[in-house]
């Protein structure tokens, strides 16, 4: 690879797992960088990313929390844990932390607290984590995606729960995530600069700029509108327009490309992974095909955030792919409901968890594996990992399950379990945000509400 | 909405509960909101309708980190000026059903649509309140781009699109703003302004004469436009104070347009809807009765109660579980193959539509006329066809499955992968049929109280634990007692007559009426006091696209007097709500 600085903006080809080349913007390659990798050889930082990554229906404490607390060879990972060994080093494990919050409503209060530190009476109030992490990851650029990429693996709910989604922008405007793998390698796809006859067209395709002459006219439209709105709507409109806004930088982005070489790899799903299972369904490889296109959209700065639903708050879905009966996780395995007995019912719910854990180990462990600045893209990124619940059959918000993976630049610490007990999960949220350059003095209201952090979890 | 708190603090094993637990257990008709279904969410606040939540759990004014949102979220329903929606988003069905009935019904739309939430189980009231994401937004131009490619394909596709199709983009014959200005109507459900005109023709113009530009290229695009608007893809319904109507904010003709033809046909009004509307004529109930009428008789109106049974009896995919792939061990059931909840789906429209037009709508919960394929034939225990399809069968006198409760959708929608849940199929008569608000269990409910029973124990005595304790039977002496009475019907609705080698007992009472079964229980259902008016509450509710507010009763009891007096036409209904004043006049409207 050529160590010639290159201008920033230059667009990258990439080979795809089927052969057919993709060409993205912003590289992360070596020749961009400064002489030691940390900084961009016109001195900006490198971004750093961060992502939501969601399990629902909780954790049974002893199986989860690791036996020792300390840094590095100190503490072990715990039975639910163990799979994710090959990353221990950027893990840090937070237990003993409660949710603060009232549990009124079981599977919904909780998960808003851990996602945005808000009470949720009727629904989730204020942004998510991820939502206000944002801005501050993107400071200075635009990414083609600014409010990130957002995927799920079941589609199945959880009934009265937090409903099918984990990321808010405000009140009544959530993120839905994208369950068919194959729709999201589209959408990737699109930057390969590739005309359908397969032929490397000679300019911008002409289209891109009849779209955003449409566009124009919608957001001139709008305007007129919402002049006759009230403010709630206008808020509502407002949000409507930030998708167009977005889909505008899309087209700029698809027409300044030209083709460059990177490093990042481009997965084919229907390819790779033929017969990985229904849309919504969970199968490990629907995890791996999701996992692989988005850490393919983290390394080209298609996008710096993502939230990765797994399941969704006390979720429905059958772990069937991980050898359980085709029953229903949150009922039979949670709540040990399975007509087959207790005991039986509590061996499969560990078994679940640790299927849980293993995919997210797979996603991590995609993360790692791709080379970004001087180290690698865990090196550079920060994911919480957290449920709806603890203890799933009492709805505990005791002893909450916390990850935090990755290094976040060089700010937070890894290879730590760190055990608190008592104190309140907002904590993580505040520091994590804290440690990405938020200026905020708080995270969350009422007894949800923090204006410290955890000075433990940072580098 | 009126609610008797309830101040005990209830024990269960060693965890103390508060009394956040509800509230009375009582059904009250037209009662705002069910904490227990969906979302159940408010929006921003001081928008739409205020949910309370289950149990009236203490939400503050929301102070979010983004876009601020205005005003003071308190809660309680149903005090003073109640906010009124005015941007009703389109639903997944109204969006399809519209580009179909603008772009032809042979234009593609792809599946890949901002998925709808529901709002106290409808689509519509959520429809009222939520912000489209980034995504979403993406996923509305890629549809209609795809769409109108379709449409502008061809110079004679184009003509069946647009009242004429300009030649060139000085065709003085057909200009661009007469084409854009009779489709814009349409799209728009009210005349284009000359501003709007302008915006969509110069559109029009740049890319038929800009690189590789053509005028059906111009056309398409600028159709695109318009349907890429916030005016289209949201109905805009605000009112305007009436001079006639003494002061009052009334919707305009054109808004009257828009709301009876999302109402009558899930769709956008055609061009006698919107001429009536030119003409003033759906200013007045009388006006607006006829040209209801008008409307129920096209095709396009057995739409409205798919629609709206879609929310109500569970199986749009954005009700919780989504319903066409809903779990079955295929263990315990090995004849739960992809086709048969497709099957059941069916039936349950192809029910709804037999009775809606015609008759006594609540007939359905009694009714021994089903409509099966052979698939569904095998599993309501009827004969086989020899050539496959639906066809409508009649059960004899005295059959045990009868009426909306013995069928497939209903049962199976409500059960388990492994085994059937009284609870769940009770709680479904109780909200959806009864208008009762059943409380969620409590937040620390303990349930290791039912691990102690033995394997083999029948589904019926596995749940005695939630009558016997107190702290459980308040709430569930709401659905078990209905649900147990459908236990000859299995997780998958097939029938029998055994639970685990054990006669199931499948008697029950319902509300102070006794029944043996499945069958009788319809019957109790069906004269149920509630029933009536709890059926005009829910219809009411998703045609306004918000919650029933106390300023409701009044409406709400004219409507069921005139449902039960027409022997409960629910087309008649439907004619009543959309020309009442409460459908016509937008009432304590604040923005």
């Amino acid at each position: 690879m050529s160590r010639a600085v290159l201008p920033r903006r230059t667009v990258l080809r990439g080979m795809i797992a089927a052969g057919v080349s993709v060409a993205v913007p912003l590289p992360r390659l070596q020749g961009m960088l400064n002489g030691n990798g940390t900084a961009y050889a016109g001195g900006a930082l490198l971004p750093k990313r961060f992502g939501t990554w969601f399990f629902g229906n909780g954790i049974l404490p002893p199986h989860w929390i690791p036996a020792a607390t300390g840094v590095g060879s100190a503490w072990t990972l715990s039975p639910a844990l163990q799979p994710l060994l090959e990353v221990k080093p950027w893990l840090q494990v937070v237990t003993g932390l409660a949710i603060k919050l009232p549990n009124i409503s079981p599977h919904k209060a909780h998960p808003a607290a851990a996602l945005t530190g808000f009470n949720s009476a009727a629904d989730v109030q204020a942004p998510s984590i991820d939502q206000l992490m944002a801005p501050l990851v993107n400071a200075g650029a635009t990414p083609p995606y600014p409010t990130g990429i957002h995927v799920g693996i079941s589609n199945t709910s959880g009934a009265g729960a937090l409903d099918l989604r984990i990321s808010f922008r405000g009140p009544g405007a959530s993120n839905p995530p994208e369950y068919d793998p194959a729709n999201l390698f589209k959408t990737l796809l699109m930057y390969s600069g590739q005309s359908s006859g397969g032929a490397t067209p000679a300019g911008p395709d002409p289209e891109l700029a009849r779209r955003k002459r449409v566009l124009d006219a919608v957001k001139d439209a709008a305007a007129s509108l919402r002049a006759r709105l009230g403010k709630d709507d206008q808020i509502r409109l407002d949000q409507h327009l930030t998708g167009v806004d977005q889909i505008e930088t899309q087209i700029a982005t698809l027409q300044a490309m030209k083709p460059v070489a990177t490093n990042a790899t481009l997965v084919d799903p229907s390819k790779a992974y033929p017969n990985m299972g229904a849309v919504g369904s969970i199968t490990a490889l629907r995890c791996k095909a999701m996992s692989d296109l988005i850490v393919f959209a983290l390394a080209t700065d298609l996008t710096r955030v993502f939230s990765y639903m797994f399941s969704c708050a006390a979720c429905h879905g059958s772990y069937a792919d991980a050898g359980l009966a085709n029953a229903t996780f949150h009922e039979d395995y949670g709540h040990r409901k399975l007509p087959a007995g207790e005991p039986g019912a509590t061996e499969g719910f560990k078994t679940g968890v640790v299927y849980a854990m293993t995919n997210l180990n797979d996603t991590l462990v995609r993360m790692k594996n791709v080379p970004d600045g001087a180290g690698n893209l865990l090196d550079n990124s920060c994911v919480y990992v957290t449920s709806c619940t603890s203890e799933s059959k009492s709805h505990s918000g005791l002893d909450y399950p916390i990850l935090v993976a990755g290094k976040a630049g060089g700010t937070l610490k890894g290879d730590q379990h760190l055990r608190i007990v008592g104190d309140n999960v907002s904590k993580v949220p505040f520091t994590l945000l804290t440690a990405m350059g938020s200026k905020l003095t708080s995270f969350g209201n009422a007894e949800g509400m923090v204006t410290t952090g955890i000075p433990g979890l940072l580098a | 909405m009126v609610r008797r708190s309830s101040m005990r603090a209830v024990t269960i094993g060693t965890l103390a509960v508060s009394c956040l637990i509800a509230a009375a257990c009582v059904g009250s008709i037209g009662s705002s909101s069910s904490g227990t279904q969906g979302p159940g969410g408010s929006g921003p606040n001081g928008t739409g309708p205020t949910a309370s939540g289950p149990n009236g759990g203490g939400s503050s004014g929301a102070a979010t980190n983004s876009a601020a949102p205005s005003g003071a979220g308190n809660g309680s329903p149903g005090v003073g000026m109640q906010p009124v929606a005015a941007l009703h988003k389109l639903t997944i069905a109204e969006f399809t059903n519209s580009i179909h009935d603008l772009l032809g019904s042979n234009a593609p739309v792809p599946s890949q649509l901002e998925p709808d939430q529901q709002l106290d189980g409808f689509r519509s009231v959520s429809a009222s309140v939520v912000s489209i994401s980034p995504m979403g937004v993406a996923n509305y131009e890629a549809a209609i781009n795809a769409a109108t490619q379709f449409a502008f394909s061809s110079a004679m596709q184009a003509a069946t699109v647009l009242s004429c199709v300009p030649a060139s983009t000085t065709d003085a014959a057909c200009s661009l703003s007469q084409a854009l200005s009779a489709f814009g109507r349409r799209a728009l459900r009210r005349p284009m302004t000359p501003a709007d005109v302008t915006r969509y023709a110069s559109v029009a113009a740049d890319i038929a004469q800009g690189p590789g530009g053509n005028i059906l290229m111009g056309l398409q695009h600028a159709v695109a436009a318009i349907l890429q608007s916030p005016d289209f893809l949201y109905r805009v319904e605000l009112g305007a104070p009436s001079a006639q109507d003494a002061g009052r904010t009334k919707y305009n003709d054109f808004e009257m347009a828009s709301r009876l033809a999302s109402a009558l046909w899930v769709s956008v009004p055609d061009d006698t809807v919107l001429n009536a509307a030119a003409a003033g004529a759906l200013s007045t109930s009388t006006g607006v009765l006829a040209q209801a009428k008008t409307m129920l008789a096209s095709p396009n109106a057995h739409r409205s109660f798919a629609n709206f049974v879609s929310d109500l009896y569970g199986m749009d995919p954005s009700s919780g579980t989504t319903f066409m792939t809903t779990i079955k061990d295929p263990k315990f059931f090995p004849s739960w193959t992809m086709t048969l909840p497709l099957a059941m789906q069916q039936e349950l429209f192809m029910r709804v539509d037999d009775v809606a037009f015609t008759g006594d709508y609540l007939s359905l919960y009694d009714s021994p006329t089903v409509f099966v394929n052979n698939e569904l034939a095998l599993l309501y225990g009827l004969p086989k066809a020899a050539v496959d399809g639906f066809r409508k069968v009649t059960f004899p006198q005295g059959s045990p499955r009868l009426g909306l409760l013995g069928s497939g959708a209903i049962l199976a929608s409500n059960g388990l992968p492994q085994r059937t849940s009284p609870t769940l199929r009770g709680r479904f008569v109780a909200e959806q049929l009864l208008c009762k608000t059943v409380p969620p269990p409590p937040p620390t409910v303990n349930t290791s109280v039912l691990d102690t029973l033995p394997p083999n124990a029948t589904v019926k005595a596995t749940l005695e634990q939630h009558r016997q304790n107190p702290a459980c039977a308040v709430c569930h002496a709401m659905m078990d007692p209905v649900g147990l009475g459908l236990e000859n019907f299995d997780s998958i609705g097939a029938y029998r007559t055994t639970d685990k080698g054990l006669p199931i007992d499948a008697t029950g009472v319902l509300d102070g009426v006794s029944f043996k079964d499945e069958a009788s229980l319809g019957t109790a259902l069906r004269n149920h006091p509630n029933a009536a008016p709890c059926f005009v509450s829910k219809l009411y509710e998703q045609l306004q696209g918000r919650m029933t507010l106390d300023v409701d009763a009044p409406v709400l009891a004219t409507l069921a007097a005139q449902f039960g007096a027409s022997g409960h036409r629910a087309d008649q209904l439907l004619l009543d709500i959309v020309s009442s004043d409460a459908y016509r006049f937008v009432e304590g409207a604040t923005r």
